[in-house]
């Protein structure tokens, strides 16, 4: 790599060239406001050309984690690196290749979408006087916002405010895009449309972070992910082997869900009960052998199904506290 | 360990030009309404004086400025600086203080601070554009006025009996040099106002609350200023020397209130300035 500029423009289509690198990372992150910890001992790796999804509850440090990263706010203890820089020192030299949208799209009101990133173009350092019409015209269209640009910012509805704000962050040809909440507000076609400006991204080579809470979102779009609860991060790492390393079951629907667990138990399969019916681990027993072990206990079975190891499902057992639902108590210490 | 991307960045630019953010923030500044409004209304003060004289009556008000406004009934040289006395007063602190809370807290308010600090625009360079933008704001508000005041008076009485208070005829040109005094040392007043709003803007969210504080502040000073037991504080307080402007009209000009009015606000502008690269240097953005 000689230039930033080449990775983001000219790199269309090619593979990361060394996949290992590290876009940004961050090192035993801490962040006190008041008194309250936002943040503890966060070790964030955004690995270079990755598309990162950053998932977590509201309130479990997402956006904090992302100020950090972007060297809006000081870290109470930790260290930060941006494109190699360390953050916020270095922000005058990472930053110019980082594009971002933190906290919802923040523009003037009485300026028009336009003026409002002329006003935003004018502090970009790669955009030379020239440019930045040219830049301003690429950005709204790649957002598809062209048709209303001349509108005033006061009068656009949420969606319109929020492809703005992107628009924002696409103004140069970044290195690294970083996305807090980027779908918020946004119908489903705003949000394919947004799918399909990070897909276009990543296959620029780009390095892209995206926080969400529409996990099916993230899912979609992402290679890799990172969950954070209660401020820490309590997995990450690429999203086929997260999504992997839950244990495979089957879900049995019956309405006698005690006889099954007897039967299944007679045959040493792990099984325990779900609301309806019962729930098989197949890790060391195979589909057929559950069925036949049901048919022998004689177990009336409505329906046996392969469960989806979703997003999340993985989510939902990494974010879970203790006083939910017992039922994935027993997931939760196989992960432990 | 993995590697970090620590590679030799392009020599590509990684500040704007200061010129380029200033021209920038004046188009913010001045495609704003309400900018334009208060604009609007200042220009209106030194118009309304100029009518009110011409139909007549005797005005009412403190000494200083029933002085200036009878002398401005009939001289074309003292309705500007009579309309610039009386915005000094109250009203041209305030709209200073309304620019300067637009430009931190305003921002903060609407995010849209976020944009420039991600560019990345430096925040020591935030705080020179938005002093700039400030003062270009004040010195925007004291020529027109003046530009007004001057036509005004000069629609009212021609450009014959140019006198001063001390009854000495003035030439045009003098007369004019002696409005550009008046109005470059209010300027500099309204910087000094303006550079300590910006410090409470940097601190806060509501722009409101920086209008507030410097209406608060210039209340309490005035109260202070009345009250001989506390004379000891007189000579910090910004306004103590605002009354000074009428020795413009004077012949000679005595100095003495000028420059220690001038003295005394570049204390507060440095003061005001510092405070505010302090906080804003320091605070979460």
């Amino acid at each position: 790599m000689t230039t930033s500029f080449e990775v983001a423009v000219g790199a269309s289509g090619e593979a990361p060239t060394r996949p290992r690198a590290l876009a940004a990372r961050t090192r035993g992150l801490r962040k006190v406001y008041r008194g309250t910890v936002a943040v503890d001992q966060v070790d964030l790796e955004v690995p270079e050309g990755a598309v990162l999804g950053m998932l977590g509850p509201n309130g479990s440090g997402k956006t904090t984690t992302i100020r950090m990263l972007l060297g809006l706010v000081r870290p109470t203890e930790g260290e930060v690196e941006l494109l190699g820089h360390a953050m916020p020192e270095g922000a005058g030299a990472a930053l110019p290749d980082v594009g971002a949208l933190v906290e919802g799209p923040g523009f003037h009101p009485f300026l028009s979408g336009r003026e409002n990133l002329h006003r935003l173009a004018a502090a970009e350092p790669h955009l030379a006087n020239s440019d930045i019409p040219v830049a301003v015209e690429n950005a709204l269209e790649r957002v598809g916002l062209s048709a209303a640009a001349h509108r005033r910012y006061r009068g656009y509805s949420l969606g319109m405010k929020q492809r703005l704000g992107l628009a924002g962050a696409l103004l140069v040809p970044r290195r690294m895009v970083i996305l807090d909440e980027p779908t918020n507000g946004l119908d489903p076609a705003g949000t394919r449309e947004i799918r399909r400006i990070i897909g276009e991204l990543h296959d620029e080579g780009v390095t892209v972070l995206v926080s969400s809470h529409l996990l099916a979102e993230v899912e979609a779009t992402c290679t890799h992910v990172a969950v954070l609860h209660d401020g820490t991060v309590v997995a990450q790492g690429e999203l086929d082997e997260l999504l992997e390393s839950g244990s495979p079951g089957l879900l049995v629907s019956t309405p006698d869900g005690d006889r099954a667990l007897e039967a299944l138990r007679e045959e040493r399969i792990p099984a325990r009960l779900t609301p309806d019916g019962v729930r098989a681990d197949i890790t060391t027993a195979t589909a057929p052998q559950v069925v036949a072990a049901l048919v022998r206990g004689d177990v009336a079975v409505h329906e046996v199904k392969r469960e989806r190891t979703g997003l999340e499902d993985l989510f939902a057992r990494l974010t879970q506290d203790d006083t939910e639902p017992a039922g994935l108590s027993e997931v939760d210490e196989v992960r432990a | 360990m993995t590697t970090l991307t620590a590679q030799a960045v392009p020599a590509a630019r990684r500040a704007v030009p200061l010129t380029r953010l200033y021209r920038a923030e004046l188009r913010w500044i001045f495609r704003r309404p309400r900018t334009l409004v208060v604009l609007g209304l200042l220009a209106l003060i030194p118009a309304i004086i100029a009518i009110a004289l011409a139909l007549g009556g005797s005005p009412r008000g403190g000494p200083e400025t029933q002085g200036l406004l009878t002398a401005a009934a009939g001289n074309a040289l003292v309705l500007p600086i009579a309309a610039l006395a009386a915005g000094l007063a109250l009203l041209m602190p305030l709209t200073t203080a309304m620019s300067a809370g637009d430009a931190f807290a305003g921002e903060l308010a609407h995010g849209t601070l976020r944009g420039w600090l991600l560019a990345p625009v430096n925040r020591g360079r935030l705080l020179v554009v938005k002093a700039l933008g400030v003062a270009t704001f004040a010195l925007a508000a004291v020529v027109l006025m003046s530009l007004v005041g001057l036509v005004a008076g000069l629609i009212m009485n021609g450009t014959g009996g140019l006198f001063t208070l001390s009854g000495t005829t003035l030439s045009f040109g003098a007369a004019l040099g002696k409005i550009a005094v008046a109005a470059g040392w209010v300027t500099l007043q309204l910087w000094a106002v303006g550079a300590v709003a910006l410090a409470i803007s940097a601190c806060t969210e509501h722009p409101m609350l920086v209008v507030v504080s410097v209406l608060a502040g210039i209340i309490v000073s005035t109260v202070l200023l009345q009250l001989s037991a506390v004379d000891w504080l007189h000579p910090y307080l910004l306004p103590a020397s605002w009354d000074s402007i009428a020795d413009v009209l004077r012949d000679p000009m005595p100095g003495d209130g000028l420059t220690q009015g001038a003295l005394r606000a570049g204390c507060y502008l440095v003061i005001g300035l510092s405070l505010a690269y302090a906080r804003i240097t320091t605070r979460d953005g």
